[in-house]
């Protein structure tokens, strides 16, 4: 993969307590990808940026909410997240990242 | 939590305290609890973020604050605990400051000096005693008659003790100066308000006329640039006032507020005044002597920090003086003007504390009510002032401090060794206005 792309592959982290949860009990970090990201090109990117080992990743979309105002139909941005799951004894503190 | 103290140098103390982690991280518990209450963190219910979270954000802060509230109170206890005479406020520093290891840090501070009183005996005070003559009134009668001259115009030349009214201007080598002219000035002639020559030269000038004075400034005049220079005013003389002493009737007295139609009533009034000014007077200046020998006989060393408060405290006083408002800040008086005065403060509220404790003094009743009779009696109506005192405990017991004080100073009147010194009225009261103002 070519370097760039790995700085565009992620874009934040995704931090709820949905992702604290998971963080602590399975050790999976959310993040939000880039819309055309891959599972590997992700899996890549995060043992690039963040030096750590990745087990597997699971990507989700979800698609943006339709809004009704005076002018129309709108419709919010999708928004797709990967859940990736670290090898055994692995974590990544946000704070030091970025 | 162990304690150890050095002295680092004169009344400095250097104290370094270890404190167990165990009671640190409670700290830094609750201080996280504290913060993150009440607090919207993005992606999270209000009270649902979890501890980790919440450490993750505010762990520094909270540990900073939690140790500092540490370091206070440990100091304190210790302070407490190996009773130690703490002047002014401690400067912190922790050492060793980390996660899960025991807190250690160094808490530097001033300490009250170990003050002993010489003997009293030692002390040498020199204490002037005055009577209020008949002269004194006399002089006191002439100045207040004075005071309330009455100008009326005359069309007579002018002598020494006149009022006249000018307008002039000076020239040095032919060119006017800075400063040197004036348009409708008021002077006495012989009231040596002016440079010497020029009140003599205007001496039988009449009104309307001009005169033109030649004179020399003298060698100590205030401006640099005229000092010793001859110069020339041309002066017009627009007015002649004669004065009148006034009549001495109840007219005259009613204006001091003395309600009498005799003289001798008046002089009377005159004389009870003087003498009650004549006593603060003698007692000021023997209170500065017992002072000023109390600090000579005993050198002590005052901690930096007191006289820093002691500084900030004048600083302030003197921004309200000057009617600076709460818009000047009193920071930008440089503290060097103060500091002689404020260490001498130090150094005598130290020493008299230090002589009224060992003595055990209490303020006695009988000097108290002396005391407020004698403010009372200054006054328009004595029995409201009497009870204002006695009925406002802050005030009573500002007057009971003042007790105190000259309690004490009677006390080492007694023991030290007193020389008893003739001085006139006049004498006196110069040398407390003297003192006052220094």
């Amino acid at each position: 993969m070519i370097r760039e792309r790995i700085y565009k592959v992620l874009v934040a982290p995704q931090i709820s307590e949905k992702a604290t949860w998971v963080a602590e009990k399975y050790g999976q970090y959310v993040f939000r990808v880039a819309p055309d990201a891959t599972k590997p090109e992700i899996k890549e990117a995060v043992e690039a940026l963040f030096e750590v080992k990745v087990d597997s990743v699971r990507v989700v979309n979800i698609k943006g909410k339709t809004k009704r105002t005076v002018r129309g139909v709108g419709k919010r941005n999708d928004v797709r997240k990967a859940y990736v799951t670290l090898a055994a004894g692995q974590d990544i503190d946000f704070t030091d990242a970025e | 939590m162990q304690v150890s103290i050095a002295t680092t140098s004169g009344l400095e103390r250097c104290m370094t305290i270890g404190v167990p982690a165990a009671e640190v991280e409670q700290k830094v518990t609750a201080e996280l609890k504290k913060l993150a209450r009440g607090r919207r963190i993005d992606g999270f219910r209000p009270g649902k973020v979890p501890p980790a979270v919440i450490k993750r954000l505010f762990g520094k802060q909270a540990r900073y604050e939690a140790i500092y509230q540490q370091m206070q109170q440990s100091f304190f206890a210790a302070v407490q605990e190996n009773n130690v005479k703490l002047a002014g406020m401690p400067y912190f520093e922790p050492t060793v400051d980390e996660d899960g290891k025991d807190l250690e840090f160094k808490a530097t501070y001033e300490v009250y000096p170990e003050v002993t009183l010489g003997d009293f005996a030692a002390l040498q005070v020199e204490q002037k005693t005055a009577q209020v003559s008949d002269d004194d009134v006399e002089k006191m009668v002439d100045t207040l008659r004075k005071q309330s001259t009455r100008w009326s115009e005359s069309s007579e030349a002018a002598a020494s003790g006149d009022r006249v009214v000018i307008d002039f201007e000076g020239f040095i080598d032919g060119s006017a100066f800075e400063g040197g002219k004036a348009n409708a000035y008021t002077l006495v002639l012989g009231s040596n308000s002016m440079i010497p020559g020029f009140e003599d030269g205007l001496v039988g000038a009449a009104a309307g006329s001009e005169v033109t004075l030649d004179v020399t400034f003298p060698e100590g005049y205030h401006k640099e640039e005229l000092k010793g220079k001859p110069a020339q005013f041309k002066v017009k003389v627009s007015k002649v006032e004669k004065g009148e002493l006034p009549v001495m009737d109840s007219e005259f007295f009613k204006s001091f507020g003395v309600e009498s139609s005799t003289e001798e009533e008046f002089r009377a009034e005159i004389r009870s005044n003087m003498e009650r000014e004549l006593k603060r007077a003698l007692r000021t200046l023997t209170k500065n002597q017992v002072i000023e020998g109390l600090k000579a006989a005993n050198p002590i060393e005052v901690p930096a920090a007191l006289i820093n408060q002691e500084v900030d405290r004048l600083r302030r006083q003197a921004v309200q003086q000057f009617g600076g408002g709460q818009q000047f800040d009193f920071n930008q008086l440089p503290a060097e003007i103060f500091k002689p005065q404020a260490e001498s403060r130090v150094v005598v509220g130290l020493l008299m504390s230090t002589a009224i404790e060992a003595a055990d003094m209490k303020p006695s009743e009988e000097k108290v009510s002396e005391l407020i009779e004698e403010i009372a009696a200054t006054y328009q109506e004595p029995e409201e002032v009497r009870n204002y005192y006695l009925n406002n405990a802050q005030q009573k017991s500002q007057i009971e401090a003042l007790a105190l004080e000259e309690q004490l100073v009677e006390k080492i009147l007694a023991a030290a060794a007193v020389t008893v010194v003739e001085s006139s009225y006049e004498d006196v009261i110069r040398a407390a206005n003297a003192n006052q103002s220094a």
